[in-house]
Protein backbone atom coordinates (compact mmCIF):
# COMPACT_ATOMS: atom_id res chain seq x y z
CA UNK A 1 0.00 0.00 0.00
CA UNK A 2 1.54 3.31 -0.86
CA UNK A 3 -0.34 5.50 1.31
CA UNK A 4 1.11 3.54 4.51
CA UNK A 5 4.72 3.49 3.25
CA UNK A 6 7.05 5.66 3.90
CA UNK A 7 7.39 6.23 0.17
CA UNK A 8 4.63 8.22 0.43
CA UNK A 9 7.11 11.17 1.85
CA UNK A 10 10.01 9.89 -0.36
CA UNK A 11 8.57 9.59 -3.70
CA UNK A 12 7.30 13.18 -3.72
CA UNK A 13 10.20 14.64 -2.11
CA UNK A 14 12.63 13.24 -4.41
CA UNK A 15 10.60 14.02 -7.40
CA UNK A 16 10.50 17.76 -6.62
CA UNK A 17 14.24 17.68 -5.02
CA UNK A 18 15.68 15.83 -8.76
CA UNK A 19 13.34 18.75 -10.47
CA UNK A 20 15.12 21.37 -9.07
CA UNK A 21 18.34 20.06 -8.77
CA UNK A 22 18.47 19.78 -12.61
CA UNK A 23 18.34 23.08 -12.32
CA UNK A 24 20.69 24.17 -9.97
CA UNK A 25 23.60 21.94 -10.87
CA UNK A 26 22.83 23.06 -14.72
CA UNK A 27 23.36 26.06 -12.89
CA UNK A 28 26.56 25.61 -10.61
CA UNK A 29 28.33 23.46 -13.87
CA UNK A 30 27.39 25.49 -16.56
CA UNK A 31 31.17 25.90 -17.70
CA UNK A 32 30.97 22.07 -18.11
CA UNK A 33 27.59 21.16 -19.51
CA UNK A 34 26.84 24.03 -22.08
CA UNK A 35 31.16 24.48 -22.88
CA UNK A 36 30.96 24.67 -27.16
CA UNK A 37 29.55 23.37 -29.32
CA UNK A 38 28.18 20.49 -26.80
CA UNK A 39 25.46 20.56 -24.39
CA UNK A 40 24.16 18.39 -21.70
CA UNK A 41 21.00 18.39 -20.21
CA UNK A 42 20.76 16.80 -17.08
CA UNK A 43 17.29 14.57 -16.53
CA UNK A 44 17.50 13.48 -12.80
CA UNK A 45 13.52 13.45 -12.79
CA UNK A 46 13.53 11.14 -15.59
CA UNK A 47 16.12 8.87 -13.41
CA UNK A 48 13.99 9.35 -10.47
CA UNK A 49 10.41 8.43 -12.22
CA UNK A 50 12.23 5.18 -13.87
CA UNK A 51 14.37 4.20 -10.86
CA UNK A 52 10.99 3.94 -8.70
CA UNK A 53 9.43 2.18 -11.13
CA UNK A 54 11.74 -0.48 -10.89
CA UNK A 55 12.29 -0.03 -7.31
CA UNK A 56 8.29 0.17 -5.97
CA UNK A 57 9.12 -3.42 -4.71
CA UNK A 58 4.95 -4.24 -5.12
CA UNK A 59 4.20 -1.03 -3.75
CA UNK A 60 2.10 0.97 -6.75
CA UNK A 61 3.35 4.32 -6.65
CA UNK A 62 0.55 6.61 -8.63
CA UNK A 63 3.70 7.34 -11.24
CA UNK A 64 1.78 8.84 -13.99
CA UNK A 65 0.04 11.78 -11.85
CA UNK A 66 3.45 12.20 -9.88
CA UNK A 67 4.63 12.70 -13.11
CA UNK A 68 2.02 15.06 -15.02
CA UNK A 69 2.40 17.26 -11.84
CA UNK A 70 6.13 17.27 -12.52
CA UNK A 71 5.81 18.07 -15.75
CA UNK A 72 3.92 20.88 -15.35
CA UNK A 73 6.12 22.49 -12.86
CA UNK A 74 8.93 22.11 -15.18
CA UNK A 75 6.70 23.66 -17.67
CA UNK A 76 5.78 26.38 -15.78
CA UNK A 77 8.57 27.31 -13.84
CA UNK A 78 11.61 25.92 -15.69
CA UNK A 79 10.86 26.39 -19.17
CA UNK A 80 8.28 28.86 -19.71
CA UNK A 81 6.89 27.06 -22.09
CA UNK A 82 3.79 24.98 -21.54
CA UNK A 83 2.85 21.75 -22.99
CA UNK A 84 5.63 19.84 -23.58
CA UNK A 85 6.81 18.27 -20.06
CA UNK A 86 3.59 17.47 -18.84
CA UNK A 87 2.82 15.22 -21.29
CA UNK A 88 6.19 13.83 -21.71
CA UNK A 89 6.69 13.20 -18.53
CA UNK A 90 4.11 10.37 -18.50
CA UNK A 91 4.25 8.92 -21.28
CA UNK A 92 8.15 8.14 -20.78
CA UNK A 93 6.78 6.44 -17.78
CA UNK A 94 4.59 3.97 -19.85
CA UNK A 95 7.49 3.68 -22.18
CA UNK A 96 9.20 1.64 -19.23
CA UNK A 97 6.30 -0.12 -17.95
CA UNK A 98 6.19 -1.30 -21.45
CA UNK A 99 10.01 -2.28 -22.20
CA UNK A 100 10.03 -3.60 -18.91
CA UNK A 101 7.47 -6.35 -19.47
CA UNK A 102 9.66 -7.51 -22.38
CA UNK A 103 12.84 -7.85 -19.97
CA UNK A 104 13.89 -9.39 -16.69
CA UNK A 105 14.89 -7.01 -13.85
CA UNK A 106 18.59 -6.71 -13.54
CA UNK A 107 21.19 -3.44 -13.90
CA UNK A 108 22.11 -3.84 -17.18
CA UNK A 109 18.66 -4.33 -18.65
CA UNK A 110 17.33 -1.22 -16.30
CA UNK A 111 20.22 1.19 -18.02
CA UNK A 112 18.93 -0.29 -21.16
CA UNK A 113 15.34 0.86 -20.42
CA UNK A 114 16.64 4.17 -19.09
CA UNK A 115 19.00 4.55 -22.37
CA UNK A 116 16.20 4.13 -24.82
CA UNK A 117 14.30 6.53 -22.27
CA UNK A 118 16.33 9.15 -22.74
CA UNK A 119 16.82 8.77 -26.37
CA UNK A 120 13.36 9.40 -27.43
CA UNK A 121 13.06 12.18 -24.43
CA UNK A 122 15.78 14.38 -26.14
CA UNK A 123 13.83 13.43 -29.44
CA UNK A 124 10.72 14.11 -29.24
CA UNK A 125 12.08 17.24 -27.23
CA UNK A 126 14.10 18.50 -30.08
CA UNK A 127 11.29 17.22 -32.88
CA UNK A 128 8.62 19.61 -30.86
CA UNK A 129 10.68 22.51 -29.59
CA UNK A 130 12.10 22.61 -33.61
CA UNK A 131 8.46 22.83 -34.74
CA UNK A 132 7.52 25.04 -32.75
CA UNK A 133 10.53 27.28 -33.57
CA UNK A 134 12.16 27.57 -30.43
CA UNK A 135 15.55 25.33 -32.38
CA UNK A 136 16.64 25.72 -35.67
CA UNK A 137 19.45 23.08 -35.61
CA UNK A 138 20.22 20.41 -37.78
CA UNK A 139 18.89 16.76 -36.89
CA UNK A 140 23.01 16.03 -37.41
CA UNK A 141 24.40 18.64 -35.17
CA UNK A 142 21.46 17.86 -32.77
CA UNK A 143 23.02 13.99 -32.57
CA UNK A 144 26.20 14.61 -32.27
CA UNK A 145 25.87 17.61 -30.03
CA UNK A 146 23.36 17.74 -27.38
CA UNK A 147 22.23 13.91 -27.43
CA UNK A 148 25.76 11.81 -27.23
CA UNK A 149 27.08 14.00 -24.40
CA UNK A 150 22.91 14.39 -22.60
CA UNK A 151 23.52 10.52 -23.14
CA UNK A 152 26.65 10.59 -21.17
CA UNK A 153 25.54 13.08 -18.89
CA UNK A 154 22.59 10.77 -17.45
CA UNK A 155 24.30 7.46 -17.79
CA UNK A 156 26.54 8.46 -15.28
CA UNK A 157 24.06 9.77 -13.25
CA UNK A 158 22.43 6.55 -13.51
CA UNK A 159 25.60 4.26 -12.40
CA UNK A 160 26.30 6.62 -9.87
CA UNK A 161 22.64 6.48 -8.31
CA UNK A 162 21.21 3.07 -9.08
CA UNK A 163 22.46 1.66 -5.89
CA UNK A 164 22.23 4.52 -3.17
CA UNK A 165 18.48 4.72 -4.43
CA UNK A 166 18.25 1.43 -4.67
CA UNK A 167 19.23 1.28 -0.67
CA UNK A 168 16.71 4.42 -0.55
CA UNK A 169 13.68 2.05 -1.54
CA UNK A 170 14.35 -1.11 0.23
CA UNK A 171 14.75 1.09 3.33
CA UNK A 172 11.61 3.14 2.57
CA UNK A 173 9.20 -0.20 1.05
CA UNK A 174 10.11 -2.70 3.81
CA UNK A 175 9.68 -1.46 6.88
CA UNK A 176 6.16 0.00 7.51
CA UNK A 177 5.23 3.06 9.52
CA UNK A 178 1.92 2.77 10.56
CA UNK B 1 -0.79 -4.62 -31.05
CA UNK B 2 -3.41 -4.38 -33.90
CA UNK B 3 -5.28 -3.20 -30.95
CA UNK B 4 -2.95 -0.32 -29.79
CA UNK B 5 -4.43 1.74 -32.40
CA UNK B 6 -7.86 1.55 -31.32
CA UNK B 7 -10.54 4.34 -32.49
CA UNK B 8 -10.90 5.59 -29.61
CA UNK B 9 -7.06 5.39 -28.14
CA UNK B 10 -6.19 6.92 -31.75
CA UNK B 11 -8.39 10.05 -31.40
CA UNK B 12 -7.06 10.39 -27.90
CA UNK B 13 -4.07 10.37 -28.69
CA UNK B 14 -4.19 12.86 -32.11
CA UNK B 15 -6.86 15.16 -28.98
CA UNK B 16 -3.36 15.15 -26.96
CA UNK B 17 -0.75 16.26 -29.36
CA UNK B 18 -3.10 18.96 -30.43
CA UNK B 19 -3.82 20.43 -27.23
CA UNK B 20 -0.07 20.41 -26.79
CA UNK B 21 1.68 21.85 -29.55
CA UNK B 22 -1.26 24.61 -29.18
CA UNK B 23 -0.63 25.15 -25.92
CA UNK B 24 3.49 25.30 -26.93
CA UNK B 25 2.64 27.73 -29.74
CA UNK B 26 0.24 29.70 -27.61
CA UNK B 27 2.58 30.14 -24.93
CA UNK B 28 5.91 30.97 -27.11
CA UNK B 29 3.27 34.26 -28.55
CA UNK B 30 1.85 35.00 -25.62
CA UNK B 31 5.05 35.43 -23.87
CA UNK B 32 6.39 37.57 -26.24
CA UNK B 33 3.02 39.71 -26.14
CA UNK B 34 2.09 40.02 -22.71
CA UNK B 35 4.11 41.74 -20.16
CA UNK B 36 3.29 39.31 -17.35
CA UNK B 37 1.94 36.11 -17.79
CA UNK B 38 -1.83 34.75 -16.48
CA UNK B 39 -2.02 35.54 -12.87
CA UNK B 40 -2.43 31.15 -12.11
CA UNK B 41 0.76 30.87 -13.79
CA UNK B 42 2.55 34.03 -11.90
CA UNK B 43 1.03 32.18 -8.99
CA UNK B 44 2.54 28.71 -9.53
CA UNK B 45 5.72 30.26 -10.25
CA UNK B 46 6.24 31.97 -6.86
CA UNK B 47 5.32 28.92 -4.97
CA UNK B 48 7.49 26.77 -6.73
CA UNK B 49 10.11 29.69 -6.48
CA UNK B 50 10.07 29.34 -2.85
CA UNK B 51 10.46 25.68 -2.83
CA UNK B 52 13.16 25.81 -5.30
CA UNK B 53 15.47 27.93 -2.93
CA UNK B 54 15.04 25.36 -0.60
CA UNK B 55 17.49 23.16 -3.26
CA UNK B 56 18.76 26.15 -4.92
CA UNK B 57 20.47 28.00 -2.20
CA UNK B 58 22.14 25.16 -0.73
CA UNK B 59 23.55 23.95 -3.43
CA UNK B 60 24.74 27.64 -4.51
CA UNK B 61 25.80 27.84 -1.44
CA UNK B 62 28.40 24.52 -1.77
CA UNK B 63 30.02 26.60 -5.03
CA UNK B 64 30.30 29.21 -3.40
CA UNK B 65 32.40 28.07 -0.86
CA UNK B 66 34.42 25.59 -3.32
CA UNK B 67 35.27 28.76 -5.56
CA UNK B 68 36.10 30.41 -2.29
CA UNK B 69 38.73 28.13 -1.30
CA UNK B 70 39.93 28.05 -5.09
CA UNK B 71 40.25 31.88 -4.93
CA UNK B 72 42.28 31.62 -1.41
CA UNK B 73 44.76 30.13 -3.90
CA UNK B 74 46.06 32.79 -6.34
CA UNK B 75 45.07 35.56 -3.74
CA UNK B 76 48.89 36.49 -3.57
CA UNK B 77 49.11 37.70 -7.31
CA UNK B 78 45.96 38.91 -7.61
CA UNK B 79 46.21 41.08 -4.99
CA UNK B 80 49.49 42.94 -6.01
CA UNK B 81 47.51 43.27 -9.61
CA UNK B 82 44.42 44.54 -7.65
CA UNK B 83 46.43 46.88 -5.50
CA UNK B 84 47.87 48.52 -9.01
CA UNK B 85 44.20 48.95 -10.02
CA UNK B 86 43.05 50.98 -7.06
CA UNK B 87 45.51 53.28 -7.28
CA UNK B 88 44.31 54.39 -10.59
CA UNK B 89 40.41 53.88 -9.59
CA UNK B 90 40.74 56.50 -6.85
CA UNK B 91 41.41 59.04 -9.52
CA UNK B 92 39.00 57.99 -11.71
CA UNK B 93 35.83 57.83 -8.96
CA UNK B 94 37.27 61.34 -7.90
CA UNK B 95 36.98 62.86 -11.52
CA UNK B 96 33.46 60.45 -12.31
CA UNK B 97 31.89 62.20 -9.32
CA UNK B 98 33.18 65.62 -10.50
CA UNK B 99 31.78 65.19 -14.37
CA UNK B 100 28.09 63.28 -13.11
CA UNK B 101 27.57 66.77 -10.91
CA UNK B 102 28.25 69.10 -13.48
CA UNK B 103 26.13 67.13 -15.12
CA UNK B 104 23.61 67.47 -13.46
CA UNK B 105 24.26 71.28 -13.26
CA UNK B 106 24.25 71.48 -16.55
CA UNK B 107 21.01 69.61 -17.09
CA UNK B 108 19.59 71.93 -14.52
CA UNK B 109 20.33 74.36 -16.40
CA UNK B 110 19.11 73.42 -19.57
CA UNK B 111 15.39 72.00 -18.05
CA UNK B 112 16.44 68.76 -18.93
CA UNK B 113 15.01 65.91 -16.49
CA UNK B 114 16.37 62.19 -16.64
CA UNK B 115 18.09 61.01 -19.24
CA UNK B 116 18.76 58.01 -21.25
CA UNK B 117 21.81 57.53 -18.70
CA UNK B 118 19.91 58.11 -15.10
CA UNK B 119 19.07 54.49 -14.53
CA UNK B 120 18.06 52.44 -11.14
CA UNK B 121 19.47 48.95 -10.45
CA UNK B 122 18.02 46.07 -8.36
CA UNK B 123 20.69 43.44 -7.34
CA UNK B 124 19.58 39.47 -7.75
CA UNK B 125 20.97 36.15 -7.70
CA UNK B 126 20.53 32.79 -9.54
CA UNK B 127 18.50 30.49 -8.95
CA UNK B 128 18.42 28.21 -11.82
CA UNK B 129 18.64 27.44 -15.50
CA UNK B 130 16.81 25.74 -17.41
CA UNK B 131 18.29 22.64 -18.03
CA UNK B 132 17.99 22.39 -22.02
CA UNK B 133 19.82 22.51 -24.74
CA UNK B 134 17.50 24.37 -26.94
CA UNK B 135 17.18 27.46 -24.18
CA UNK B 136 19.37 29.40 -22.64
CA UNK B 137 17.88 31.12 -19.85
CA UNK B 138 18.11 31.82 -15.90
CA UNK B 139 15.42 31.97 -13.07
CA UNK B 140 16.91 34.74 -10.76
CA UNK B 141 15.15 35.53 -7.22
CA UNK B 142 13.57 39.12 -8.17
CA UNK B 143 10.53 40.14 -9.78
CA UNK B 144 7.35 42.45 -9.83
CA UNK B 145 7.68 43.42 -6.65
CA UNK B 146 11.14 44.57 -6.74
CA UNK B 147 10.47 46.71 -9.25
CA UNK B 148 11.57 44.39 -12.39
CA UNK B 149 9.38 44.58 -15.63
CA UNK B 150 10.04 43.05 -19.06
CA UNK B 151 12.41 43.55 -21.54
CA UNK B 152 14.78 45.21 -18.87
CA UNK B 153 18.23 44.70 -19.50
CA UNK B 154 20.42 42.69 -17.30
CA UNK B 155 24.05 42.74 -16.56
CA UNK B 156 26.75 40.72 -14.70
CA UNK B 157 30.28 41.28 -14.19
CA UNK B 158 29.82 44.95 -15.75
CA UNK B 159 28.99 43.52 -18.84
CA UNK B 160 25.15 42.86 -20.53
CA UNK B 161 24.00 39.21 -20.81
CA UNK B 162 20.88 39.07 -21.09
CA UNK B 163 17.02 40.31 -21.13
CA UNK B 164 14.31 39.65 -19.05
CA UNK B 165 12.30 37.75 -20.63
CA UNK B 166 8.95 36.48 -18.04
CA UNK B 167 7.90 38.57 -14.61
CA UNK B 168 6.76 36.80 -11.81
CA UNK B 169 5.98 38.63 -8.45
CA UNK B 170 8.96 37.34 -6.76
CA UNK B 171 10.86 35.84 -9.65
CA UNK B 172 11.51 36.16 -13.13
CA UNK B 173 13.43 34.48 -16.32
CA UNK B 174 16.18 35.97 -18.26
CA UNK B 175 17.51 34.93 -21.50
CA UNK B 176 20.73 34.94 -22.08
CA UNK B 177 22.37 36.68 -25.24
CA UNK B 178 23.71 33.51 -26.36
CA UNK B 179 20.27 31.98 -26.80
CA UNK B 180 19.33 31.31 -30.55
CA UNK B 181 15.73 32.74 -29.83
CA UNK B 182 15.59 36.06 -32.46
CA UNK B 183 14.24 38.54 -30.04
CA UNK B 184 16.64 37.91 -26.95
CA UNK B 185 20.00 39.71 -27.93
CA UNK B 186 17.83 42.39 -30.00
CA UNK B 187 19.82 45.46 -28.38
CA UNK B 188 20.60 48.82 -29.99
CA UNK B 189 24.12 49.47 -29.18
CA UNK B 190 27.12 52.23 -30.32
CA UNK B 191 30.40 51.83 -31.20
CA UNK B 192 33.01 54.48 -31.45
CA UNK B 193 34.20 55.38 -34.83
CA UNK B 194 37.10 57.48 -36.45
CA UNK B 195 37.13 61.17 -35.96
CA UNK B 196 34.16 60.97 -33.55
CA UNK B 197 31.71 59.54 -35.05
CA UNK B 198 29.49 57.39 -33.74
CA UNK B 199 28.36 53.70 -35.21
CA UNK B 200 24.70 53.22 -34.19
CA UNK B 201 22.98 50.01 -35.17
CA UNK B 202 22.00 46.50 -33.36
CA UNK B 203 23.07 42.77 -32.14
CA UNK B 204 21.31 40.83 -34.59
CA UNK B 205 23.05 37.68 -33.42
CA UNK B 206 24.92 35.61 -31.16
CA UNK B 207 28.06 33.22 -32.85
CA UNK B 208 28.62 30.54 -30.26
CA UNK B 209 31.45 28.83 -32.28
CA UNK B 210 33.32 31.56 -31.08
CA UNK B 211 32.00 33.54 -28.27
CA UNK B 212 31.30 36.53 -30.42
CA UNK B 213 27.97 38.79 -30.80
CA UNK B 214 27.55 40.26 -34.63
CA UNK B 215 26.71 43.62 -34.95
CA UNK B 216 25.44 43.08 -39.19
CA UNK B 217 24.18 45.64 -41.33
CA UNK B 218 26.61 48.17 -40.59
CA UNK B 219 26.20 50.75 -43.31
CA UNK B 220 28.34 53.40 -42.15
CA UNK B 221 31.55 54.56 -43.42
CA UNK B 222 33.36 54.85 -40.38
CA UNK B 223 36.38 53.35 -39.56
CA UNK B 224 36.19 50.92 -36.26
CA UNK B 225 39.07 49.86 -34.58
CA UNK B 226 39.46 46.32 -33.18
CA UNK B 227 39.47 46.32 -29.14
CA UNK B 228 36.80 49.53 -28.95
CA UNK B 229 34.44 49.05 -26.52
CA UNK B 230 30.60 48.63 -27.22
CA UNK B 231 27.60 50.16 -25.60
CA UNK B 232 24.32 50.07 -25.67
CA UNK B 233 23.09 53.42 -27.06
CA UNK B 234 19.71 53.62 -25.29
CA UNK B 235 17.66 54.09 -28.42
CA UNK B 236 14.34 52.50 -28.15
CA UNK B 237 13.30 53.59 -24.46
CA UNK B 238 14.23 50.10 -22.72
CA UNK B 239 17.92 50.06 -22.40
CA UNK B 240 19.36 52.64 -20.48
CA UNK B 241 22.31 54.43 -22.78
CA UNK B 242 26.22 53.72 -21.81
CA UNK B 243 25.58 49.33 -20.31
CA UNK B 244 29.19 48.29 -20.95
CA UNK B 245 28.42 45.52 -24.00
CA UNK B 246 32.20 44.15 -25.08
CA UNK B 247 34.98 44.66 -27.17
CA UNK B 248 35.08 44.98 -31.09
CA UNK B 249 36.79 42.00 -31.78
CA UNK B 250 37.15 42.02 -35.55
CA UNK B 251 35.10 43.88 -38.29
CA UNK B 252 34.15 41.77 -41.66
CA UNK B 253 32.15 42.10 -44.55
CA UNK B 254 28.46 40.25 -44.83
CA UNK B 255 27.34 37.81 -47.24
CA UNK B 256 26.53 40.87 -49.82
CA UNK B 257 29.89 42.21 -49.40
CA UNK B 258 27.50 46.09 -49.19
CA UNK B 259 27.83 46.08 -45.20
CA UNK B 260 30.11 45.86 -42.58
CA UNK B 261 29.68 42.86 -40.13
CA UNK B 262 31.25 43.83 -36.35
CA UNK B 263 31.92 41.03 -34.24
CA UNK B 264 32.08 41.81 -30.38
CA UNK B 265 33.49 39.61 -27.73
CA UNK B 266 31.47 40.02 -24.94
CA UNK B 267 32.35 41.10 -21.81
CA UNK B 268 31.06 38.63 -19.35
CA UNK B 269 31.01 34.84 -19.70
CA UNK B 270 27.32 33.76 -20.12
CA UNK B 271 28.34 30.02 -18.44
CA UNK B 272 29.50 31.75 -14.96
CA UNK B 273 26.68 34.24 -13.61
CA UNK B 274 25.72 34.07 -10.39
CA UNK B 275 24.63 38.01 -9.23
CA UNK B 276 22.99 39.59 -11.86
CA UNK B 277 22.16 43.51 -12.05
CA UNK B 278 18.74 44.54 -13.60
CA UNK B 279 18.97 48.29 -14.65
CA UNK B 280 15.80 50.02 -14.99
CA UNK B 281 15.63 53.35 -16.92
CA UNK B 282 14.10 56.28 -14.93
CA UNK B 283 13.77 58.28 -17.70
CA UNK B 284 10.24 57.90 -18.41
CA UNK B 285 9.24 59.39 -15.48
Amino acid sequence: MYRLSRLKYVFPIGLFVCLFLDGSLSHVWAPLFFRYPYSMASELVILWLVLSYFFENGIEIPLIPFAIAAGVVADVYISGILGLYMVLFPCIVALTRLLAHYFNPSFLTNIMIFFIDIVVFATVNYWAYSLVGITSVGFGDYLAFSLAPTLALNLVYFVVLYWPIRALYSWATTEKTV
Amino acid sequence: MQKFFSNRRLVIIVVILVVCFGLMAGSVTLRNRRNTPPLIQQFGNDIVGFADSAVALPVNWLQTSFSSVNDLMNTYSENRELKQQVTELAQTKVRDQTLAHENQQLKRELKLGKSMTDYDTVTAAVLTRTPSSWQQQLVINKGQSSGIKKNMPVMSDGGLVGRIVEVNKTNSKVELLSDTNEASSRFAISIGGSNDQLVNGIITGYNADRNELVMGQVSSKAKIKKGTKVVTSGMGGVTPKGLYVGKVARIGKDDYGLAQKVYITPASNFNDINIVTVAESTAQE
